[in-house]
């Protein structure tokens, strides 16, 4: 359950064998409506996950792990239960200081990139730093930094489409990463990209997850998933299974 | 987030879309347009009146024979009115201390004939006071001579364009013209004045009053001209030309006017007709605002994945409605902006083509036309950018509204 131990912070006494706790859910429940039934996307979920985890998270489509996923990532709601990141309740966090929790603490990349078409590799990259206020001077050094860390330092100034798809989601995670965030959130990174693009980009997670950052990747390919540390299964709203991944194909 | 950052992100997002910015920017610049020539039209109407006010001099007070506000009942009780006389204009000067000058002034028209030439043209009675009053100035010669305003002398002082029509380029000074079979010796020419309040001075022979009562046969002036010392002092004259007045006349069977009512009552007019053209031409501006908010819902509509995005990475609601807001202005405020310019152009070019009117767009309105233009794309944006920042961030980055 323990990934490696760079760069978390010091143990607190009596938790000799596991890291600060990071993300508590409890029973954690979301409801749509659809018409007139309703769908139990996520069905009363707890889950612990620890600073410097890295989580894998599978599934079948529908299963509710694109939710869990935004659920933990402040982008939806839960319909009941209690959710805590870092030890703070965000249930009942105004609009302002969800964002305000997401900009801090929380990255995010997607499937689908999500990059900005007309700008830059490096606007792109600049838009949390923007979001966030920083001025120009601070807002090049750490742009400048992210860009060198997901090896894309030469690519800076080209726009989404003068890049491969593989260096698209480098553009994407350096975003992610510019702010510093405590937990990376990946929904499905490596669905559109060829499997050895695929393998560089989960390479490239585990070694940000070897500096410390905690993980949550969600895929649907097994050799993803076991580069992570803990494997947990989806059906039907539930968890179904929470373990190391087997090696190999499960 | 920085506002200058605000202000980048948007210009990005509008260079995108250049046609459809380019459009929008010209309804608006359209609006603007029309609604700054429209006032510069308006106040150039209020300056010419203005500058032919002034052009018949100042401080005046004119007394017509005749009161037009009591005809009816009253005025056929009272019996017939009494003539305006050049008695009653020396009364005036004598007993009036606020009033510095007087001219009766009548007026016939008469073919004037030198030689084989023959023209119609208006013939004005008066004194040498009506020089100072109307403020005319005089190309060669002298004007009416001081004296008695009773003897009626045979002189003339002929307007610039009669003066060619009649002698051409020669000299016309002491020369003998005919005016309705009686003869006339000029002795002054006016300088070109041209049109002032409906008298066309270049077209105009003047003559002493008690001369031209005789010629054409009238008993009453056709009006009084007063002139008060100064512009504080109208009112005063008015008072005193009034009393003089009903004392000789024993009622009030004139009219008095001032320059100054006369003025304000045609600026109120102007100025409400100003405001009018403003308020049609502002229609065109509110229309170019509906097309704003067009522009930013469609735009929206395209960009909820990337609003998704905005509030994945921390944006606040305020932010992403600041973010399409800026665009709205940036569109009405480039808009406004250009549509100024243009304005001024055109305007610069009708003053050129019609120099009579004083056609220069007033700051004021040009600050007026940004102001309401900045406005309209704050209020017209305001709805899609609230849209905006209210959706859902899960949904949005799935491209669900």
């Amino acid at each position: 359950m323990i990934q490696g131990e760079a760069a978390s912070p010091a143990t607190e006494a009596g938790h000799s064998t596991a890291n600060p706790e990071l993300i508590r859910l409890e029973r954690v429940s979301r409801l749509y409506k659809m018409g007139e039934s309703e769908v139990r996307a996520l069905d009363e979920v707890s889950l612990h996950i620890h600073n410097g985890d890295f989580v894998a998270l599978m599934g079948p489509s529908g299963s509710g792990k694109s939710t869990l996923l935004n659920v933990i990532g402040l982008l939806d709601t839960p319909t009941s239960g209690a959710y805590f990141l870092d030890n703070q309740a965000v249930q009942g966090l105004s609009e302002n200081s969800l964002a305000e929790v997401r900009q801090k603490k929380i990255g995010f990349i997607f499937q689908a990139y999500h990059l900005v078409p007309r700008m830059t590799a490096a606007r792109n990259v600049e838009l949390p730093l923007i979001l966030a206020g920083l001025d120009p001077s601070e807002r090049r050094v750490r742009l400048r930094a992210a860009l060198d860390s997901v090896g894309l330092g030469a690519r800076m100034s080209h726009r989404p489409d003068q890049l491969s798809g593989g260096e698209r989601q480098r553009v994407a995670i350096a975003r992610a990463m510019v702010m510093r965030p405590q937990v990376l959130l990946a929904d499905e990174p490596t669905g559109n990209l060829d499997s050895r693009t695929g393998e560089e980009i989960v390479a490239l997670l585990g070694r940000l997850n070897a500096s410390g950052l905690t993980i949550l990747l969600v895929t649907h390919d097994p050799r993803v998933a076991s580069h992570a540390g803990r494997l947990l299964t989806m059906c039907d709203g539930r968890l179904m299974s929470d373990a190391p991944p087997a090696e190999g194909a499960p | 987030m920085r506002w200058e950052d605000v202000t980048g992100l948007a210009l990005e997002s509008l260079r995108l879309h250049r046609m459809r910015t380019g459009l929008t920017v010209l309804a608006v610049a359209i609006g603007a347009t029309a609604v700054l020539l429209l006032t510069t039209l308006g106040d150039a109407a209020k300056g010419y009146v203005v500058n032919q006010f002034a052009s018949v001099g100042t401080n005046l007070v004119m007394i017509s024979p005749g009161r037009t506000e009591t005809a009816g009942l009253g005025a056929a009780i009272s019996g017939s009115t009494r003539n305006l006389t050049i008695d009653d204009c020396e009364a005036i000067l004598r007993r009036s201390p606020s009033v510095k000058r007087v001219a009766p002034f009548s007026l016939g028209s008469a073919a004037i004939t030198c030689g084989g030439r023959s023209r119609d043209v208006f013939v004005i009675g008066t004194t040498s006071s009506y020089q100072e009053i109307r403020s005319l100035g005089l190309a060669a010669g002298s004007f009416l001579p001081p004296g008695d305003p009773r003897r009626g002398e045979r002189v003339a002082v002929i307007g610039f364009k009669l003066k060619r029509e009649l002698f051409g380029s020669e000299n016309a000074l002491g020369k003998a013209i005919r005016i309705a079979e009686a003869q006339f010796r000029v002795i002054g020419l006016l300088e070109p004045k041209g049109q002032t309040m409906g008298m066309d001075f270049d077209d105009v022979a003047i003559i002493p009053v008690a001369t031209a009562l005789r010629i054409f046969n009238q008993s009453s002036l056709f009006r009084i001209s007063v002139q008060a010392r100064d512009a504080a002092s109208i009112p005063l004259a008015v008072e005193e030309a009034r009393g003089v007045l009903i004392d000789r006349h024993r009622e009030e069977d004139f009219t008095v006017i001032t320059q100054d009512a006369m003025l304000k009552s045609f600026r109120s007019i102007i100025d409400a007709l100003t405001v009018a053209l403003a308020a049609i031409a502002a229609i065109s501006l509110a229309v170019a605002g509906i097309g704003i908010m067009n522009v930013m819902l469609v735009s929206v509509s395209e960009r909820v994945p990337e609003i998704g995005l905005l509030k994945a990475l921390g944006a606040r609601p305020r932010q992403i409605t600041a973010l399409f807001l800026a665009e709205a202005v940036l569109l009405s405020g480039v808009g406004a902006i250009a549509g100024l310019g243009a304005g001024y152009i055109l305007a610069t070019i009708a003053a050129r083509m019609f120099p009579a009117l004083p056609l220069i767009p007033s700051v004021m309105w040009m600050g007026i036309v940004m102001a309401l233009s900045i406005s309209l794309g704050a209020i017209f944006g305001l709805i899609p950018a609230r849209r905006a920042a209210g959706l859902a961030p899960a949904d949005a980055l799935r491209g669900r509204r």
